[in-house]
């Protein structure tokens, strides 16, 4: 499973893509599981070239029923500093954010390592 | 301390209105991301994680309450109260919104100050002793240099894009205080026995992924020509620099290459052509000199009677006292250090309540001076020593009293993978652990000068290579791990550190430091620094105790 993320433009937030849009919690990200749909998603994400920048699929993993973000980076990402919990996305709470608070799984996602191919 | 003259004034302004229209070009698509990346970026604008942030220089180190002010209201207005002082000796902000930079350079440019020379490969923002015009010993005050090497080098066309960034370090005391022997450029200040100043210049010290201690290239270079010099030293860099390859970009790559004896003969054959037109008239460095001349020192008693009634009535005053009071030139006066490092808190952190507490002191009893370090401490150089009983309880009071300057919990941290987009690990997480460990500040002394650096990434940062126990994060298949370093010097006795043994896992790496002082106490002799215990002893007993379980 898969979901597609970037930064918004204007200040920087970690956006997730959903049908179309750019969405703030990782909750309502659109989870991709057919590669072709995740592409064509990426493909109309990168032609949002005022909206976002940086924009690249990040492989998911299931973690207490809920998927997570794999790589350590993503979740951080996802969530906020670890140093200060009550800033970034964390500050809200919920589930999903505890489920990806708990979450383990050590692995580069895929396609931040063909972002920084690119780069 | 040096206040800007219309020309600096101008150009700030200037380019805070060129930046202005540039975001508004890339925010209405007229300028693509990989037009404006180069422009932010000139401008100390970086894409992290969770926002932008924004790199603001701290020339040499040096602030006035008014800027430390600004810095203080900007943190508020568009940050999220908090700024971050860095290794660099800048300050950066870590949560930034493109649409409002602009509006953040004019502010920071209304009180002289800006985010130029904080990235980009020109000549960085200059790190000097942060005990200069304070320290009886210094020969010189390393900011009048300091100074003018940043006149020369802003917007300095030649230089503006070298083959990578460059660094530049300048200190006037036998105690370095500026790592200089890890800059691109170490300049140390010294006095000739015929009474005359001159530099030792090191050039190609470097930390990154292949760090080197920089060698000596003129044991004695005359004040007077150190403009023409540097230039000589920069054009043999920009002429030869790796450009095809960024991770051999660094003028250390170039010096180690050519061999030290080959790249000076290079430079001097430069420096000969160059000549003496391109050195500072002896009226504009007098005119720099004068900014930074101080009339302000009464005639005091070298002992303060208030001071040691404190120092009698208070154990905790006499502790800040011994760790953070520094020795002053002038008698009657100290050097103050405030620590950023209290225990659980973020090294080099600063709330914007906390710039307020400091610029109010510096106004009230320091002479409007302030200093940061890169050790990510703050200082208030001139300090009457009645006053510092007051300073303290203000500092207190703060929550910026922490008697740990040069301890173990004094450490540094780079923001890691928390904030930075480069990182592999987090480093913040990894000091704070090991500052819970020596929260017994009667144990933290007894330590000793113990100096942990920490960095998330090889970029080194966090000055990993020069720790007495240095840590760097790195990224095991995802998951964070650090690597251990023994041995490593910033200071006037600079080395690297060596390898202590397979990286550890986050969970492991407190425990770990713990146990390697351990080992220290056990060995240690005749009041032995943990640095001085390690070089004589070598690895092996803290090699053996660490990894003690894996046998």
């Amino acid at each position: 499973m898969k979901a597609l993320t970037a930064n918004r433009l204007s200040d920087g937030e970690v956006v997730f893509w959903n049908a179309g849009r750019w969405v703030e919690r990782f909750a309502d990200a659109e989870l991709f599981s057919d590669d072709a749909a995740l592409m064509e998603a990426e493909a109309q994400g990168k032609s949002q070239t005022t909206v976002v920048v940086d924009v690249y699929p990040i492989d998911l993993v299931e973690a207490e029923g809920i998927w997570a973000p794999l790589s350590y980076r993503e979740r951080i990402r996802a969530l906020g500093p670890t140093n200060h919990l009550h800033h970034g996305k964390q500050a809200e709470g919920g589930p999903v954010i505890e489920a990806l608070q708990s979450a383990s799984g050590a692995a580069r996602s895929t396609g931040r390592v063909n972002l920084i191919k690119r780069k | 301390m040096y206040r800007y003259d219309t020309i600096d004034k101008e150009m700030l302004a200037d380019r805070a209105a060129e930046f202005r229209e540039q975001v508004a070009r890339r925010l209405s698509g007229e300028l693509t991301e990989d037009q404006f990346k180069p422009l932010r970026l000139m401008n100390g604008l970086y894409l992290q994680l969770h926002a932008y942030m924004l790199r603001v220089a701290i020339p040499y180190g040096s602030l006035n309450p008014t800027q430390m002010r600004k810095l203080a209201w900007i943190a508020r207005t568009y940050d999220r109260g908090y700024g971050h002082f860095t290794t660099r000796t800048n300050l950066q902000f870590h949560w930034i919104k493109l649409k409002d930079a602009p509006d953040i350079l004019d502010h920071l440019a209304s009180v002289d100050m800006h985010a130029i020379q904080t990235s980009g490969n020109c000549i960085r923002n200059v790190t000097a002793d942060p005990y200069a015009g304070a320290t009886a010993e210094e020969v010189d005050d390393p900011r009048v240099w300091a100074e003018a090497i940043r006149q020369w080098s802003t917007f300095h066309p030649e230089f503006s894009f070298l083959p990578r960034k460059f660094k530049i370090a300048i200190t006037a005391a036998p105690k370095d205080r500026t790592a200089a022997r890890v800059h691109d450029i170490g300049l140390v200040l010294k006095r000739a026995r015929d009474g005359s100043l001159g530099f030792e210049v090191i050039v190609g010290g470097g930390m990154g992924r292949t760090p080197h201690i920089g060698p000596t290239i003129r044991e004695f270079l005359p004040v007077n020509r150190l403009m023409s010099y540097l230039e000589a030293i920069l054009r043999v860099y920009n002429r030869h620099g790796r450009r095809d390859n960024i991770y051999k970009a660094r003028i250390k790559i170039l010096v180690a290459a050519l061999g030290v004896e080959e790249f000076t003969r290079q430079v001097e054959a430069e420096w000969a052509k160059i000549g003496d037109g391109a050195d500072l008239p002896d009226t504009e460095l007098a005119r720099i000199r004068g900014a930074f001349a101080r009339t302000g020192f009464k005639s005091l008693p070298a002992q303060s009677e208030a001071l040691e009634a404190a120092k009698a009535a208070d154990p905790a005053f006499a502790r800040f006292v011994r760790n953070n009071l520094k020795p002053h030139k002038k008698p009657g006066y100290g050097i103050v250090e405030i620590s950023l490092k209290a225990i659980g808190e973020t090294p080099g952190d600063a709330t914007a309540d906390q710039m307020d507490v400091v610029a109010d002191l510096a106004e009230r009893y320091g002479q409007d001076d302030i200093r940061v370090t890169h050790e990510q401490n703050l200082v208030l150089p001139h300090v009457k020593l009645d006053d510092v009983p007051a300073v303290w309880a203000a500092l207190r009071e703060a929550g910026l009293a922490t008697p740990n300057i040069n301890l173990v919990s004094d450490i540094i941290a780079c923001p890691g993978l928390d904030y930075c987009a480069l990182a592999n690990a987090r480093a913040i997480p990894v000091a704070q652990h090991i500052a819970e460990k020596f929260r017994d500040e009667s144990r933290a002394e007894l330590v000793g000068e113990l100096k942990v650096k920490i960095s998330g990434c090889i970029n080194a940062c966090g000055h990993h290579h020069i720790g007495h126990i240095g840590i760097l994060g790195v990224d095991k298949k995802g998951e964070e791990f650090y690597q251990l370093t023994l041995g490593g010097s910033g200071a006037e006795d600079a080395s690297l550190g060596t390898i202590l043994g397979p990286a550890l896992p986050y969970d492991r790496v407190a425990d770990a430091v713990d146990t390697l002082v351990d080992v220290y106490l056990r060995e240690r002799v005749d009041g032995e620094r943990f640095l001085d215990t390690f070089r004589r002893t070598g690895v092996a007993p803290f090699k053996e105790a660490v990894y003690a379980d894996a046998h």
